[in-house]
């Protein structure tokens, strides 16, 4: 790593900065309490001498030699005092230019954030999920109980979405070899019908309503935010750790929630982009 | 007001303290407004002829006020200062220049002026001016109070952002701010307006008992001094210490002024937005204001004190600034 050495400096830097500041801090309080203490004593040294000038002149000099003492010693602490001052303010600049940029590297600032907003709501690390081996005696059995012909072509399709949750390319590959359905209407049919898919899908479906009331009360800002804290792709409709398939629909029917999603069977209703990646929180 | 003789060059910075002094202070340390011909106000004390010995009243040495033209020029420069503010916030949308601009106001309004001048102290003395028929106040003092709530009226407290120097002060600090909850810092919002009535009603008060709470509690002021009494400057250190985990405690929950702010940014028209079509939902923006001023995802313009750091952190102003660089760097073309 590039921070072995960068932190220690910073670090080093502030910890100089804040001695500096502790020891203005203190210089100066001590000479606060100093010349508080002190103060009375001169005031009262330098009235009793007046009083006696009064009455006998020949200490008019000494008088006059205390006050200038006095005098001198307040213009010194006000003088060293200012400069003090100056080197405090001077340490607290050098300071919090050090630990702001000691902050700064505690947080590495764009790639762990990253991490974090993209990081899918119950899985920790994001691993690649590869897709499963599969069994396609499952296909077999269904063509010798729903038959061959062209009319089983629907059915057919249906029982292997109904199985495999999508519909694996080999499967279809199988039907056309067992059945006189031919590949170019399988393709047509299962493009043609919204409830076939053709890719895999996550472990559960989200369903964002894109009816009227919610697109009005922004269904896309709410789509855009949950593609971007489960990272997926354009194009794509599922993220990487095949936990979540967006899927965009017409109407769930609650258009008093808007904007509304489901996350298989739960419902959550009047979202903000904020809210929409905790509802993704209930599958946890 | 040019007439009087000048004391000489090095004096001059010696006469800021006049203006400063009828600006913020003039109630509490109870100076006389504009007294250069100087008579001993005390009859009591003892008179040269009864003092005797060929004794003379020394001549008192009182700092003239500052120039008219200099006290234009620092309206001038307050209106100026804003008018950057706005254009670097709303227009270039850009931290860096609003962080040289803040050391600067921190630099000239702050320590070269000495926390003077300052439109949250003005506000006693047109308080005093309209209650008190007597008391007159100069017209860089007015423009000095209304200047910033006009501003705030069109485009939101873009005073607070890079010009005030109590503020710029705590911007500076401000290192690891965490978020106040949404409840506390609405209560503790209020402590302001609290403030305002008291400081209010000092004012008002007739000449005598008259005080100017805002000045003499002035947290920040002995700072730009480097001097003041003992307990002000412990409680500005401890606002300090705190402004580095909280996020500008002062301008918050007590600056008067800042509760005039509210209302008039409540008005303003313009100010720094956060759209979903411009920017993003991702509500990074949020995550990087240290003063709870993104509600829902939304920039609200009466707690915004215009530090720009929700730009700076938007991923999409710096994808435009990437872009456009890259587009330039592409057509080997100047930046028009």
């Amino acid at each position: 790593m590039t921070g072995e050495k960068q932190p220690s400096m910073a670090r080093i830097g502030s910890l100089i900065a804040a001695a500096f500041i502790a020891l203005c801090v203190v210089i100066l309080f001590t000479d606060y309490v100093v010349a508080s203490r002190r103060a009375p004593g001169d005031d009262k040294i330098v009235k009793d001498l007046q009083e006696q000038t009064k009455a006998d002149a020949s200490l008019a000099p000494k008088l006059a030699a205390e006050q200038k003492r006095v005098t001198g010693a307040r213009l010194a602490r006000k003088t060293r005092d200012n400069a003090v001052a100056w080197v405090l303010i001077a340490a607290a600049a050098a300071f919090l230019v050090f630990s702001k940029r000691l902050v700064r590297q505690e947080k590495p600032p764009a790639p762990a954030r990253q991490d974090a907003a993209h990081a899918p709501a119950g899985a920790s690390v994001v691993v690649p999920a590869a897709i499963p081996e599969l069994d396609f005696s499952f296909v077999d059995r269904m063509v010798s109980e729903i038959g061959r012909s062209k009319e089983a072509a629907i059915p057919l399709l249906q029982a292997i979405q109904i199985h495999y949750r999508y519909l694996p390319d080999e499967a279809l590959r199988r039907l056309c070899d067992l059945t006189e359905i031919t590949p170019a209407e399988i393709a047509g049919t299962s493009s043609f019908y919204g409830q076939f898919r053709r890719s895999p899908v996550g472990r559960h479906i989200v369903r964002v309503c894109h009816g009227t009331a919610c697109h009005v009360s922004g269904a896309r800002q709410i789509t855009e935010e949950l593609r971007r804290h489960l990272a997926i792709p354009d194009g794509e409709d599922t993220d990487a750790a095949r936990l979540f398939t967006l899927d965009e629909v017409a109407c769930l029917g609650c258009c008093s929630l808007a904007p509304v999603l489901m996350v298989d069977d739960h419902t959550a209703g009047k979202l903000t982009p904020a809210t929409a990646c905790d509802a993704l929180k209930v599958t946890a | 007001m040019n007439g009087a003789p000048q004391i000489g060059g090095r004096a001059w910075p010696l006469a800021a303290i006049l203006v400063p002094l009828i600006l913020a202070l003039g109630a509490v340390r109870s100076a006389p407004a504009q007294a250069i011909p100087y008579q001993r106000p005390v009859e009591t004390a003892p008179q040269p002829d009864a003092i005797g010995g060929g004794y003379k009243v020394p001549p008192v040495q009182k700092p003239l006020p500052r120039d008219y033209w200099l006290q234009v020029l620092d309206v001038v420069a307050l209106a100026a200062a804003m008018g950057v503010s706005v254009w670097l916030v709303l227009r270039r949308r850009n931290r860096k220049w609003l962080m040289a601009l803040t050391i600067g106001s921190l630099a000239y309004f702050g320590f070269y002026r000495q926390g003077c001048i300052c439109p949250i102290g003005s506000l006693q003395n047109v308080v005093v001016g309209l209650a008190d028929p007597r008391y007159s106040i100069p017209i860089v003092v007015t423009a000095t109070f209304f200047l910033p709530l006009a501003v705030a009226l069109f485009y939101g407290r873009a005073f607070c952002g890079g010009v005030c120097a109590l503020g710029a002060i705590q911007e500076l600090v401000v290192l690891k701010p965490v978020q106040v909850p949404r409840r506390l810092d609405r209560a503790l919002g209020l402590l302001k307006y609290v403030y305002l009535g008291l400081a209010v009603l000092f004012a008002v008060k007739p000449a005598l008992a008259r005080d100017f709470l805002i000045c003499r509690f002035d947290p920040f002021v002995g700072f730009f001094r480097r001097t003041g009494a003992p307990h002000m400057l412990m409680i500005g250190g401890a606002f300090l210490v705190a402004g580095m985990f909280v996020g500008r405690p002062y301008c918050r929950y007590l600056c008067p002024y800042g509760g005039l702010l509210t209302w008039c940014a409540r008005l303003a028209r313009r100010g720094v937005t956060i759209t979903p079509d411009k920017e993003l939902d991702c509500g990074l923006c949020a995550e990087a204001c240290p003063y709870g001023a993104i509600e829902e995802m939304r920039a609200v313009r009466r707690k915004c004190l215009y530090c720009a750091r929700c730009y700076s952190a938007c991923p999409r102003d710096g994808e435009r600034a990437h872009a456009k660089t890259e587009l330039i760097r592409l057509s080997g073309a100047a930046p028009s």
